[in-house]
C-alpha cells in the first residue's frame, strides 16, 4: 500500500516536470516556428481565421525580400532588404574591426599596468553599458549633419564605437587576464618589450577569446537599432530598422515582416551557437564567468 | 637608489599605459565630445526648426518638466514597468534556472534553446510578437487562449494590453538572461554548505532559503543590476510596437526624450529629459553595484 504511494507521488513529480519542461519549450521556441510559418504564407492564409497551421506553402515572401520589391497585389512600399542586410554587415564588421585595433592595446594596458586615473577609465567604459541612447543620438544627430557623417557607413562606424569599444576592452581585458603572470616575466627576461609580450605572448594565447569578443560584438552591433534609426537614411538602413519598414499606413506586409525577420535572426541563431559557453559572460561584459 | 628605480619604472608603465591606450581614449573623446555638446543643449532652448531663437536658458528645460504632466506619467511608467520586470522577471528566471539545475532530462537542449530569444534584436522580437499579437481573431495567440476560454486580448490597442505585451515581449527576450546567469551560479555553488545543512536535517525549502539564496546572492544581485539598468532604458520594443501609445500608456522617459527630439524636434528639452534619465539610472546602477561589491565580499568570505 504504503509503496503504491509513493509510487504515485513520484510518477506526479515526473509529469509535473515533463510539463514544465514542455512549458518552457513551447515558451522559448514557438515564436519562431509560428514567424517561419508565417513567412511561407500567401497574403490570404497570413489573416485567414482561425489561423491556418496547415496550408499550401510558398517562398513568396522570401523571393520579394531578395529581388527587393513586392511582388503581388501590394505595390506602395519597397524596402530595399538586402541592401539592409549589406548595410548590417558593413556597419557590424567595421565597428568590430575598429574596436578590436583600438581595444586589443587599451586592453592590455588595463589588464597589466598600474596608471593614474584606471580605475576611472575602467568606470566610464562600464557606464557607457547602462547609458540611454538617446543621449548620444540628439548630439550625434546634430553633430552629424553639420560635417556630413550622417546617413553614411563610416558615420555610423563610429556611432557604434559607444556599444563596441568599452565592451571589447572589458571582454578582452578579462580574457588578458586568464594568462599566467609568470609566462609575460619570463618572455620579459628573454628580453621582451611591452609591445612584445603583448604580439609574441598575450595575443597568440589569447586568440579563441579574441574571436569569441569579435563574435559577440559583431552580434551587438547587428542587434542595434537606436543609433541607425536616427543616424542612417534609406541608403544605410541596417536590418533591425529595415524590418520595421514593412509597417507603412496604409498596411502592414505580415508575410515579408516575417520572413525579414527570419533572415535577421539567422546569423544570431548560427553565431549563438558557436560562442554558447561565452554569451552570458559577454552580455555582462566579463562580470560572469 | 630603489627608490629611484621604481619611480623610473612608474614613470615608464604610465607613459606606456598611455600610449596603449591612446587610439581607445581617441575613440571615446569623440563620444564623450557630442556628449558634452548634448548636456549644453539640455540648457538651451535649442529647437531645430527655429535655429534662431536659440538661447541658453539655464535651468528651464528641467523646471519645465515638473509641469509637464507626460513627464510625470512616463516617470511612473519607467519606474513601474522596471519594479515589475525586475520581480517579475528575476522571479521567474530563478524558478528556471532552479529547474534546469534539478537534473531534467534534455537539460542542454532546453539550455541551447534558451539562448535564441537572447540574442536575437529586440526590434526582431517585437516584430514577431507584434505577428502573433494580432488583435483580431487571426492572431495566433488570441487564437490559442480561445481554447483556454480567454476571449480576443486587444493587445495593442487598448492601455492596459499594451502595457502587458510590452511586458511580455521583454520578458521572452530577458528571461533567459537572467536564468542563465543564475543557472551559472548555481552551478558554481560549493557542495559542502549542502552536505552540512542536510545532516542537519534541514528540508528542501530550508535548503533554498538558507543554503541556496544567500550563496547566490552576487548572482543574483548582478542579475537585479543588469534587468534594471536594461529596463529603465527600455525603448527598441516599446518602438516596434506601440510607440509609447495608445494614449500615452506605454510612453517611459526614453520614449518620451525621443518624441520631444526626434518628432517634434525640440531637442533642448529632450536633451533635458534624457539627462534626467541619465541622473535616475546614475543613482540606481550606483545603489545596485555597492550592493553588489558587498553581497560579492560577504560570500567570499
Amino acid at each position: 500500500m504504503r509503496s503504491q504511494a509513493r509510487l504515485y507521488r513520484r510518477s506526479a513529480h515526473t509529469v509535473a516536470i515533463a510539463v514544465a519542461a514542455v512549458v518552457l519549450l513551447v515558451w522559448t521556441v514557438f515564436p519562431f516556428l509560428w514567424i517561419l510559418l508565417t513567412s511561407l504564407k500567401s497574403p490570404g492564409d497570413v489573416i485567414s481565421v482561425p489561423p491556418a497551421f496547415v496550408f499550401t506553402p510558398t517562398i513568396d515572401n522570401y523571393a520579394a525580400l531578395v529581388i527587393g520589391e513586392q511582388r503581388g497585389q501590394y505595390s506602395s512600399t519597397r524596402p530595399d532588404f538586402p541592401r539592409f542586410f549589406l548595410n548590417s554587415m558593413i556597419i557590424s564588421f567595421g565597428a568590430v574591426a575598429l574596436a578590436i585595433a583600438a581595444g586589443i592595446p587599451a586592453a592590455y594596458a588595463l589588464a597589466r599596468f598600474s596608471f593614474p586615473l584606471k580605475n576611472a577609465l575602467g568606470f566610464v567604459l562600464m557606464s557607457f553599458r547602462f547609458v540611454p541612447f538617446i543621449a548620444f543620438v540628439i548630439p550625434l544627430y546634430i553633430l552629424y549633419q553639420q560635417v556630413g557623417l550622417y546617413n553614411t557607413h563610416a558615420g555610423l562606424i563610429l556611432a557604434y564605437q559607444l556599444i563596441t569599444l568599452p565592451f571589447t576592452i572589458w571582454m578582452l581585458r578579462s580574457f588578458f587576464m586568464e594568462i599566467p603572470l609568470e609566462i609575460q616575466e619570463a618572455a620579459k627576461i628573454d628580453g621582451c618589450s611591452a609591445l612584445g609580450v603583448l604580439t609574441r605572448v598575450i595575443l597568440p594565447l589569447s586568440m579563441p577569446g579574441i574571436a569569441v569578443t569579435v563574435i559577440l560584438g559583431f552580434m551587438f552591433c547587428w542587434n542595434a537599432f537606436n543609433y541607425p534609426l536616427m543616424l542612417a537614411g534609406r541608403q544605410t538602413f541596417p536590418v533591425t530598422v529595415g524590418a520595421i519598414q514593412f509597417i507603412s499606413y496604409e498596411q502592414v506586409l505580415w508575410g515579408q515582416m516575417a520572413a525579414a525577420t527570419i533572415v535577421a535572426a539567422v546569423p544570431q541563431l548560427v553565431l549563438s551557437l558557436m560562442v554558447q559557453k561565452y554569451i552570458v559572460r559577454g552580455l555582462t561584459m566579463g562580470a560572469v564567468r | 637608489m630603489d627608490i629611484a628605480r621604481k619611480r623610473r619604472r612608474w614613470r615608464r608603465d604610465t607613459l606606456q599605459s598611455y600610449l596603449l591606450l591612446t587610439p581607445a581614449l581617441v575613440l571615446l573623446a569623440g563620444m564623450v565630445y557630442p556628449f558634452g555638446l548634448g548636456l549644453y543643449y539640455s540648457f538651451t532652448n535649442y529647437w531645430l526648426q527655429y535655429p534662431n531663437r536659440f538661447r541658453f536658458v539655464w535651468f528651464d528645460n528641467y523646471v519645465d518638466l515638473i509641469e509637464e504632466p507626460l513627464f510625470v506619467r512616463a516617470l511612473e511608467f519607467t519606474l513601474g514597468f522596471t519594479l515589475a520586470a525586475v520581480v517579475i522577471q528575476v522571479g521567474l528566471g530563478l524558478a528556471v534556472a532552479l529547474f534546469l539545475h534539478a537534473r531534467v532530462p534534455g537539460r542542454n537542449v532546453i539550455r541551447a534553446l534558451m539562448l535564441m530569444p537572447l540574442m536575437m534584436p529586440p526590434v526582431i522580437t517585437a516584430l514577431m510578437w507584434k505577428i502573433m499579437m494580432a488583435s483580431t481573431t487571426a492572431g495566433i495567440l488570441n487564437h490559442l487562449l480561445s481554447f483556454l476560454g480567454v476571449d480576443p486580448v486587444n493587445w495593442f490597442g487598448s492601455t492596459q494590453g499594451a502595457i502587458v505585451s510590452v511586458f511580455i515581449i521583454d520578458t521572452w527576450g530577458n528571461l533567459p538572461f537572467i536564468a542563465l546567469i543564475l543557472l551559472g551560479g548555481l552551478q558554481a555553488l560549493p557542495t559542502e554548505p549542502y552536505e552540512a545543512a542536510r545532516v542537519d536535517g534541514a528540508g528542501t525549502a530550508a535548503m533554498l532559503r538558507y543554503v541556496t539564496l544567500p550563496l547566490l546572492s552576487p548572482f543574483l544581485v548582478l542579475a537585479v543590476l543588469f534587468r534594471t539598468m536594461d529596463s529603465l532604458r527600455i525603448f527598441d520594443v516599446i518602438y516596434a510596437t506601440t510607440l509609447g501609445g495608445p494614449n500615452d500608456a506605454t510612453t517611459n522617459l526614453h520614449i518620451m526624450a525621443y518624441q520631444f527630439s526626434f518628432q517634434w524636434f525640440q531637442m533642448g528639452k529632450g536633451m533635458a529629459q534624457v539627462i534626467t534619465l541619465l541622473m535616475l539610472v546614475g543613482i540606481v546602477s550606483y545603489v545596485l553595484m555597492r550592493l553588489w561589491n558587498r553581497a560579492a565580499e560577504s560570500t567570499a568570505q
